[in-house]
């Protein structure tokens, strides 16, 4: 059995509702979806009983009614595991990776300061990567927002 | 050979000393102007020596499309400067925004923001186009074609133009 | 020394209150705290590269940073090539780990260079940055240019190598190798160096870890990951090489580490010139990539860099992700300087391998009662010079042994 079909194995045995979405792109490429209220314990899961010790990245998206954030997790075999899931718009709160991985506050940051989410328990610090006097309520990569839009100080997702 | 005979006698004159500034560039500039001091090009022939304080300046050496965060900051450099100053704008984006026209966060070419008196493009401009600037600055100067900065920018390199 | 030192980014005015790129706090000569602030070099490329096609996008992200374009723009084509599903010709993958090692040599000789400024040493400055111009003249040779050499595209590489071509190839890096062999004589040897750069921005291996330090940083204290070997692209599971590592910890082990991947490169070189298959360098990409998704990781000179790419079926992507490796070893800083030397600062943050522009600061001084002072880098560098040099490390006697060996 390869490692990405033991990891499908295992995970999608304890947590059964994530084979709807799971996928095993090629080798070392899983991708899966989780709601965001079992979004910590399959988090917790995948660090603390898979060995995803390494956290790459957190990519931010715009999904229209909803704002992504997918968990770039990896192994030291190489396999990553692209964990995804999704919170409204109206209440964009996710809560903060930093216990499990220090340096990920700059990661969120970038998805405060982008996309508008709101990470709880991510400990007070400088912003990044917005300078101090960009207006308030302007979140540049989501999708209805244009460079226009810094002139007229507009706070359209205020 | 004629060009480096006048560049010689005029750097006995007057010894430019510059100042380089960064406005939010990918780095390409910046290390080619690095480079140029470096033995193969060696800008310090010429009595050009990098300094790192404005205020001992004659010339700014400008890269970078120019961030936000840094703009205010490269008005102050530029106020800074001692009058007689020049500027010389190193790379395409320094010269217009380059690739980085468009983005927010980018004010698009250091000559939106302070005058210009050299553009040197290129992506990045090479340590010879670098030289070549400079030198065309200095030339311009000692025949006294050049207007010292009060907003009125000299001298447009063609591309691909090189010195000897 | 004032108990409050504050570093922000580029030349201030005295009177100007703005953000400061590291906050130190200092008791004595002694760093206790440490805090980083970053975000000046944003220029809203990720937001750009939505609005732009592929093909755009490509020439766009090579130009993330200077030093190492063509990591970002590998990393960015190959995620779309996976999205796209399209298989890149055997040659093509050749030629791009070719000028992904070529790469890797000039920002290591770039990086030696700087950090023997940084501490004093600028002959080493001068010597290996007149090597690098070997490369840089070879990567115009083959690519068209010095830096951002355009050469990827989507489905390949945009230009062939000529058969002529493939010996001064080998040429230069026989006579690289055996520079860099001093440069390894000299940092394994010379007493003066091993001083200056042992026990200095030290990281344990549990530290390491723990806050993700990523390349050559990391490798100086046992982490032994390599997007090369652990998470194979282009030709590199067909390559012969080790991946270098020290059980230092710290700035010499760094020093160590990338002179160390200086002979691997070589190595893998030629063994890409000389095994360079036949054939096509690229195949046709379609203008609309399908909707998908792909994540991209390559072994960048700094360390591993990671893009994301979401398709959406048009002409442009839908999102761009980019991790530098800067970012993630950046985080270390303030745990390398606690409880170490004003003076070590400059090294201990070029050790890292930064972006060039981020060694363009100032730094504040302010102290209780008394009117706020600026210093630039360059005179924290002479400080630190001055301080060390004080203490019996001298690289006078250095500066002027390697101009005599190396005429």
């Amino acid at each position: 059995m390869t490692e990405e079909a033991a990891i499908e194995k295992q995970v999608v045995t304890q947590f059964p509702f994530l084979l709807a979405k799971f996928r095993v792109a090629r080798p070392r490429r899983i991708f899966a979806e989780v709601a965001r209220d079992r979004f910590p314990e399959v988090f917790d899961y995948l660090v603390k009983k898979m060995n995803f010790t390494i956290l790459c990245t957190i990519t931010g998206l715009d999904l229209g009614d909803e704002l992504g954030a997918i968990y770039h997790l990896a192994r030291e075999s190489g396999v990553t595991f692209n964990l995804r899931t999704a919170v409204p718009k109206t209440q964009p709160v996710l809560p903060s990776v930093t216990p499990y991985f220090p340096p990920a506050d700059c990661y969120e940051r970038e998805l405060v300061d982008l996309l508008g989410f709101k990470v709880e328990g991510l400990a007070p610090g400088s912003r990044y990567p917005l300078p101090d006097d960009w207006p308030a309520g302007q979140y540049p990569l989501r999708k209805d927002w244009n460079p226009e839009m810094l002139d007229k100080k507009e706070a359209p997702h205020a | 050979m004629q060009l480096v005979k006048k560049i010689v006698t005029w750097a006995r004159i007057k010894s430019p000393w510059i100042i380089h500034f960064n406005t939010g560039a990918c780095n390409a500039c910046d290390i080619e102007i690095v480079a140029a001091l470096t033995p193969q090009f060696d800008l310090e022939r010429f009595g050009i020596v990098l300094k790192g304080t404005p205020r001992h300046a004659d010339v700014l050496v400008c890269s970078g499309p120019v961030t936000r965060q840094i703009k205010e900051r490269l008005i102050r450099v530029y106020e800074q400067i001692p009058e007689p100053k020049f500027v010389v704008a190193v790379g395409t984006c320094s010269c217009s925004g380059g690739v980085f026209k468009g983005c927010y966060n980018v004010e698009g070419g250091i000559d939106n923001v302070i005058p210009v008196s050299v553009y040197v493009p290129g992506c990045p401009a090479s340590p010879t186009a670098i030289i070549d600037g400079v030198v065309k600055l200095l030339t311009s100067l000692e025949a006294g074609e050049a207007k010292a900065q009060a907003g009125t920018p000299t001298e447009q390199l063609a591309p691909g133009e090189d010195c000897e | 020394m004032p108990d409050k030192v504050r570093v922000p980014i580029g030349p201030q005015h005295p009177a100007l209150k703005e953000p400061e790129s590291f906050l130190l706090t200092l008791v004595g000569e002694q760093i206790t705290e440490m805090s980083v602030r970053l975000g000046y070099n944003h220029r809203g490329i990720e937001k750009a590269c939505e609005g732009r096609t592929y093909v755009q996008d490509v020439y766009l992200i090579e130009r993330v940073c200077g030093i190492c374009s063509h990591s970002h723009s590998t990393a960015f084509v190959q995620a779309v090539e996976e999205i796209a599903g399209l298989e890149v010709p055997k040659r093509g993958l050749y030629i791009r780990t070719l000028v992904a090692e070529l790469e890797r040599v000039h920002s290591h000789l770039l990086w030696l260079g700087v950090a023997g400024h940084e501490i004093g040493f600028d002959t080493l400055l001068m010597y290996t940055w007149r090597d690098r111009e070997v490369v840089m003249d070879l990567l115009a040779l083959l690519t068209g240019n010095r830096v951002n050499y355009g050469m990827n595209t989507i489905g390949g590489v945009r230009r062939d190598i000529a058969e002529g071509q493939k010996q001064g190839i080998l040429n230069a890096v026989d006579a690289l190798e055996s520079r860099t062999k001093y440069y390894i004589e000299v940092a394994s040897q010379e007493v003066t160096l091993i001083n200056r750069l042992s026990g200095v921005g030290v990281v344990s291996h549990e530290d390491a870890i723990r806050l993700g330090a990523v390349g050559p940083t990391g490798r100086a204290s046992n982490v032994a990951r390599d997007a090369r070997k652990d998470d194979p692209y282009a030709v590199y599971a067909d390559l012969d090489f080790k991946v270098i590592t020290s059980d230092h910890n710290d700035v010499y082990g760094r020093t160590l580490v990338r002179v160390g991947e200086l002979m691997e490169s070589y190595k893998m070189i030629r063994q890409l010139v000389r095994n360079m298959p036949e054939g096509p360098v690229a195949v046709k990409a379609p203008r609309k990539i399908p909707a998908g998704e792909a994540v991209s990781r390559y072994e960048a000179p700094r360390g591993e860099d990671v893009h994301y790419v979401r398709a959406n079926g048009t002409d442009k992507p839908e999102r761009v992700k980019i991790r530098a490796p800067t970012l993630a070893n950046v985080q270390c800083v303030a745990h390398m300087l606690k409880d170490r030397y004003l003076a070590d600062l400059p090294i201990v943050i070029a050790a890292i391998d930064p972006c060039f522009s981020c060694t363009d600061r100032l730094i504040a001084v302010h102290g209780a009662g008394r009117e706020p002072q600026t210093m630039d880098w360059e005179a924290v560098r002479r400080y630190g010079i001055e301080w060390y040099r004080a203490r019996g490390t001298d690289f006078t006697d250095l500066n002027k042994k390697l101009r005599v060996k190396i005429a």
